[in-house]
């Protein structure tokens, strides 16, 4: 039972991301989109999408934006089950940036 | 998603409008300004026979649709091939079935569906008072479908007008001002011949 789900997609220009948005929060068991674009090439822009739900189908979510031409470059967060757990920061985080 | 709909979206991805709108003018004014030149050409050359117009304007129509539906579909056919392949380069991916190949596909035969119709439209506007030729003589026919051919040269015209924002009576006129040259120009042969 997918919560919430973190994607860093490649899409086109065209559909742009007030509608992608909209076709997403269609999709049964979302609740609500975020769409940030952070890279425009010439041609693709880079988005990232945050989709919170109770029941998020990925399945779905994927053929939706293949349908509408993006690609899923990766799944950068994933939240599952009855409650939502935060991230959280370790000591291996702080090494790992020093 | 309806079938409208569907059509709304096709138009609105591949951007299909603008161009659409310069087939439906470029064409509609092709359609309204033979068919002008057939009625006006069909009176200097005497007694001309309703049939003999309707025939001559129709068979010049649906050639000149025939030709615009083919020419408008292969040209925009190869320009949005050729989009689609750069940008499946960019998205390394295959769009074919995606809705932009969709679109893209809907996008070439919807430029030439308005490429091919606007002139056989514009022609047959312009010949409708030969359909009721029992009705009244040839002469008020002609002048009747004159005037049709030179209003929708003008509605033309006009409708340039409006989608560049700019003043639709004298954007009107300038097209009806074609008309006249050539009515004019046809005018002079009957008098010369």
């Amino acid at each position: 039972m997918i919560r919430r789900l973190v994607l860093d997609v490649l899409k086109p220009h065209n559909p742009g991301i007030v509608e992608l948005s909209n076709e997403l929060s269609e999709l049964d068991g979302v609740e609500g989109v975020n769409i940030v674009t952070y890279e425009i090439d010439q041609r693709v822009e880079n988005v990232k999408i945050i989709l919170g739900g109770n029941n998020i189908n990925f399945e779905e979510v994927k053929k939706k934006l293949e349908s509408l031409g993006a690609a899923i470059h990766s799944v950068d967060e994933v939240a599952a089950g009855t409650r939502i757990v935060e991230e959280v920061g370790t000591p291996q985080d702080k090494s790992a940036r020093l | 998603m309806k079938f409208l709909d569907k059509i709304k979206d096709y138009i609105r991805i591949s951007r299909v409008a603008p161009i659409g709108r310069r087939y439906f003018i470029m064409n509609a004014f092709d359609g309204a300004m033979t068919s002008l030149g057939i009625v006006i050409g069909a009176y200097v050359a005497g007694d001309p026979e309703p049939l003999f117009i309707i025939s001559a304007g129709l068979g010049a129509s649906l050639a000149m649709g025939l030709s615009g539906f083919v020419g408008a579909y292969v040209t925009e056919e190869a320009e949005r091939s050729r989009e689609l392949d750069s940008l499946e380069r960019s998205m390394l991916k295959d769009l074919e079935k995606s809705r932009i190949g969709e679109a893209s596909r809907f996008a070439s035969l919807w430029a030439g569906i308005i490429d091919g119709l606007s002139p056989v439209l514009a022609a047959i506007v312009c010949l409708v008072p030969f359909f009721f030729s029992f009705l009244f003589s040839v002469a008020l026919a002609t002048e009747l479908s004159i005037v049709i051919a030179l209003l929708v040269l003008f509605m033309l015209g006009a409708f340039l007008g409006k989608i560049s924002s700019r003043n639709m009576f004298l954007h009107g006129i300038k097209l009806l001002c074609v008309g006249l040259v050539l009515t004019l120009i046809l005018l002079v042969f009957r008098s010369i011949g």
